[in-house]
């Protein structure tokens, strides 16, 4: 029999996904015939968030790691998230994946094997992502900008959970007696900065952080901050006034917030 | 630095590492520090730094430990918000720590 053939998409019904024979071939394909549906182009979903702007070689591997993630068993949603979305200085790719089982290793391995790539990957159950979503500033600024093989949105409500921030104060406050090397005095003035927007009820955008940084901190002292590069004593004090005027605002927002709720 | 002074700076960051590592296990939302910030390991690879810098001896070690014992309780008993099965994690988290660094 001569191979009749027409390239149709899947539409969504009601109950089951279908495909329409076309109208010009409905004398051709007609009920009760037998017929083979083969896969030709899988469709290349994506989902990012609303300020992403993402070159065309960044586009087609993020799509090409989400698609592999996708055909993944236990892997509810995965995300990809930080610096390789908006800087051209990443050291890997890092990896969200919403799942129910600790699929970290699992999924590091497949991904390296794949793409040969250095990747970072954490999973969360979906109810703690949800949680974290609403009450993490770090959590929320990570996912500021995003792409991912499912819808998401950042949700508006926030809760505030006095225990948490506190949790994530505890480096900054440390780093006030103790030296470190000099990306982790960066790391937590981004974190210090997260928290004051996220009390003030703010979008958290991780390249506006950067930019409050370097309007803190000479040029030369940013460069060292985002480098790891050694300090010298007089810029780590700098720093450390720094860190300690942002806690105290922390405080003072938060004071705020609880004369707000009583 | 004499080695008094280097068994207080050791010990100081082993325990604000175990400090931040045990609130990430009693605390239950703390995934973002024990999956992405690591402040627990930052601190321990710091010390681990220091550790390496000094030959220890067998009283070294027990000073370290006794040292260790006390500055992480008053670590501990000065973050309230962290959940009170803190200190039942305090011993076998410093034992764990001074197997790592080879100070057991």
């Amino acid at each position: 029999m001569e191979t009749l053939k027409f390239v149709h998409r899947i539409s969504k019904g009601t109950r089951f996904n279908q495909i329409y024979i076309p109208h010009e071939m409905k004398e051709i394909f007609e009920v009760g015939d037998s017929v083979e549906v083969r896969l030709i182009e899988k469709r290349n979903t994506f989902y990012s968030s609303k300020k992403l702007e993402l070159g065309e070689f960044k586009k087609k591997l993020s799509i090409e790691i989400l698609n592999f993630l996708s055909q993944l068993n236990d892997v509810e949603q995965a995300f990809i998230v930080g610096s390789f979305l908006n800087s051209s200085d990443y050291g890997d790719v890092d990896i969200l994946i919403i799942s129910e089982k600790n699929l970290e290793g699992k999924v590091y391995s497949l991904l390296t094997e794949r793409f040969g790539m250095k990747f970072h990957i954490i999973a969360i159950p979906k109810k703690r992502l949800e949680f974290l979503i609403k009450s993490c500033p770090l959590t929320r600024s990570m996912l500021y900008f995003f792409i991912s093989n499912k819808k998401f949105e950042l949700p508006k409500e926030t809760v505030v959970d006095k225990g948490h921030i506190e949790f994530l104060l505890m480096m900054p406050k440390d780093l006030l007696e103790i030296k470190l090397a000099s990306r982790v005095f960066y790391d937590n003035l981004r974190r210090l900065i997260a928290i004051g927007w996220f009390l003030e009820n703010k979008e958290i955008n991780p390249l506006e952080i950067n930019k409050e940084i370097k309007r803190e901190v000479k040029e030369g002292v940013f460069s060292s901050l985002k480098n790891n590069e050694e300090l010298d004593e007089k810029a780590i004090e700098k720093l450390r006034g720094i860190i300690k005027a942002k806690i105290r605002k922390i405080e003072v927002l938060w004071e705020r917030n609880e004369l707000f709720k009583n | 630095m004499g080695k008094k002074r280097i068994i207080q700076e050791l010990t100081n960051l082993l325990a604000k590492s175990l400090r931040h590592k045990i609130g990430g296990i009693v605390n239950k939302n703390e995934i973002y520090s024990q999956k992405y910030a690591k402040d627990a390991e930052i601190l321990l690879k710091e010390a681990q730094k220091i550790s390496l810098r000094e030959n220890w001896n067998s009283r070294d070690k027990i000073e370290i430990k006794r040292e260790l014992e006390k500055k992480l309780m008053k670590e501990l008993e000065e973050k309230t918000f962290l959940d009170e099965s803190k200190f039942n994690l305090a011993s076998s988290e410093i034992i764990e720590v001074l197997r790592i660094l080879e100070l057991g």
